[in-house]
């Protein structure tokens, strides 16, 4: 069997951002895996150290577009961890419906572009015009359809009044049966099972050693999410489960996503039922003392970190923050391995990578 | 949870050879964070296998230049575990031309990224690492990156060509 290394990227027809793979085949097989990383790699880390904590909001909204809520969140929840600022339950509700706003839409794009990708375009269409329900959510909610601009220091900085929580809950009842006739689709059709079902596998075992997290990590079989391992804002008090499959595979990651945007809707119709009284955000400018502190939150790719330290002045000391792409990059050499050249953007997308949160 | 946490005391207390310091925060929904100060860098290595014993992961690792009082050559080390939610922070300290730190790669896969973007960002080696290419900054940008002095104006790009001044001055009438 004749031996190739195959170029593939940086600029990808399954991704709109760049990374370069070698892929190593013998035939159609795939034996070999490099990564080469840096397309986009803009220094965010040295330009937060010296912007404000005020304007690492914007910085951090314009990281990722898909997360571009869960940064900033998660940001500013290192922020009062280390001023010890208490947010008002009214602000940790809306910081709740807005991140699961986000990932409705998020986990929607990505199992439509795996329909684009194995030549099912009809079903991409119909996944991405559901899909809309939720953009013309963020636009009517928040003025935009992809940077929220929901959160700031100790809260929000959007309010929901009686007609807009009456729009959000008629919205969300509208979604919910596309989304349930795309899982069945999903769940049922014979061409997405044979391209899906057994391609890019990786065992429990090895999605534990590559430290894996989100649905990757839940579709083979590993139950974690921050938002039942470690609670914030109010998910203790929201009913949900965790969301697992077993297979391991690209289908598995699929259906974990679409198990997730139910649930997320679900969370968004409980937050609006509960959402109590009161202030939306602190009244006061915030004081930051010297400290350190470490913030986490679900995204919709799964834990995000942030790790941040002040001296006193309205600088970050230092700020680093870890997307859950980035481990998740490492184990596409596993599910990669054995597998047919013309599934490697199937594999890719299956771990819903992004690029531009990677590298920062 | 606190079961675990007290669990991970014993079993430090019984592996670190050298001093150290461990101090746990509990927020109000219970979630704890754990801050331990290792003085001897070796150290490390035993803590990840304790929480690899305990089915703990290791999240990422945070490398920055310690202030005295301006950014100095001395570096400290975080390295970010969880452990079933709760969040260990190991720090170390790099002192002058001790720059030179193990890897956990043997221990946790998913070292290997988080190593390779300190070492390029860091005056900082890694021993032991089983590929110590670059991750993201390409071979021909200079090594130690993030800790040489960059003027803000350049980083955001704000020294710009004479293009726009030459535009100024032109729409001024000035040219």
């Amino acid at each position: 069997m004749t031996s190739f290394k195959v170029p593939v990227g940086p600029l990808h027809v399954a991704l709109e951002e760049p990374m370069y793979f070698k892929v190593e085949v013998e035939g159609e097989t795939i034996t070999g895996l490099e990564i080469t990383a840096g397309h986009v790699h803009r220094g965010l880390e040295y330009l937060a150290m010296k912007r404000n904590f005020f304007q690492n909001i914007t910085l951090t909204e314009r990281l990722c577009s898909l997360c571009s809520n869960s940064h900033p969140t998660t940001y500013c929840m290192a922020l009062e961890e280390i001023a010890g600022i208490k947010v008002p339950e009214r602000g940790q509700y809306l910081r709740v419906i807005a991140d699961e706003v986000k990932r409705v839409a998020s986990n929607l794009f990505n199992v439509g572009i795996m329909a684009h990708i194995i030549g099912f375009d009809s079903l991409f269409m119909h996944v991405l015009e559901t899909r809309e329900i939720i953009q013309d959510v963020k636009e009517t909610v928040y003025g935009n359809r992809m940077d929220l601009g929901a959160n700031c220091i100790g809260g929000v900085k959007y309010n929901l009044d009686a007609a807009k929580v009456k729009y959000l809950l008629a919205q969300i009842a509208r979604i919910k049966t596309p989304i349930e006739e795309i899982k069945s689709i999903y769940n049922t059709d014979k061409f997405i099972g044979m391209r899906t079902k057994g391609v890019g596998v990786i065992s429990k075992t090895s999605a534990l050693d590559f430290g894996l997290v989100g649905p990757v990590a839940r579709a083979s079989g590993i139950v974690n999410d921050v938002r039942k391992d470690a609670p914030y804002a109010v998910y203790d008090k929201l009913d949900f489960e965790i969301q697992s499959r077993q297979g391991g595979d690209v289908w598995s990651r699929a259906m974990v996503r679409l198990d997730e945007v139910l649930v997320a809707l679900s969370l968004i119709e409980q937050c609006l039922h509960a959402l109590p009284e009161g202030q939306v955000c602190m009244t006061s400018l915030p004081i930051i003392p010297a400290g350190q502190a470490i913030a986490k939150t679900e995204a919709p790719r799964g834990e995000l970190l942030y790790y941040l330290k002040t001296d006193g002045s309205d600088k970050p000391e230092r700020l680093k923050w870890r997307v859950p792409s980035y481990p998740n990059w490492d184990a596409l050499h596993i599910m990669m391995q054995g597998g047919k050249i013309s599934d490697v953007p199937l594999i890719v997308n299956s771990i819903d990578p992004c690029i531009s949160c990677t590298e920062r | 949870m606190i079961d675990k946490v007290n669990l991970l005391k014993e079993m430090l207390a019984c592996s670190l050879q050298g001093i150290y310091s461990l101090d746990v925060h509990v927020n109000d929904q219970g979630v704890h964070s754990i801050w331990c100060k290792l003085e001897d860098a070796c150290d490390i290595q035993a803590t990840a296998s304790t929480v690899k014993k305990l089915g703990g992961r290791l999240s990422t690792i945070t490398a920055y230049q310690l202030k005295s009082p301006q950014p100095s050559v001395n570096h400290e080390i975080a390295y970010h575990f969880d452990i079933y939610g709760a969040t260990l922070t190991a720090t170390v300290q790099l002192i002058g031309d001790d720059n030179k730190i193990m890897s956990l790669t043997p221990i946790f896969r998913n070292a290997d990224w988080n190593e390779r973007e300190f070492m390029e960002l860091y005056d900082i080696k890694v021993v032991g690492h089983p590929n110590p290419r670059r991750l993201f900054i390409d071979e021909s940008i200079d090594s130690a990156v993030l800790q040489r002095y960059i003027p803000y104006s350049a980083m955001v790009n704000a020294a710009s060509t004479k293009t726009l001044w030459e535009n100024i001055m032109r729409n001024r009438g000035e040219d």
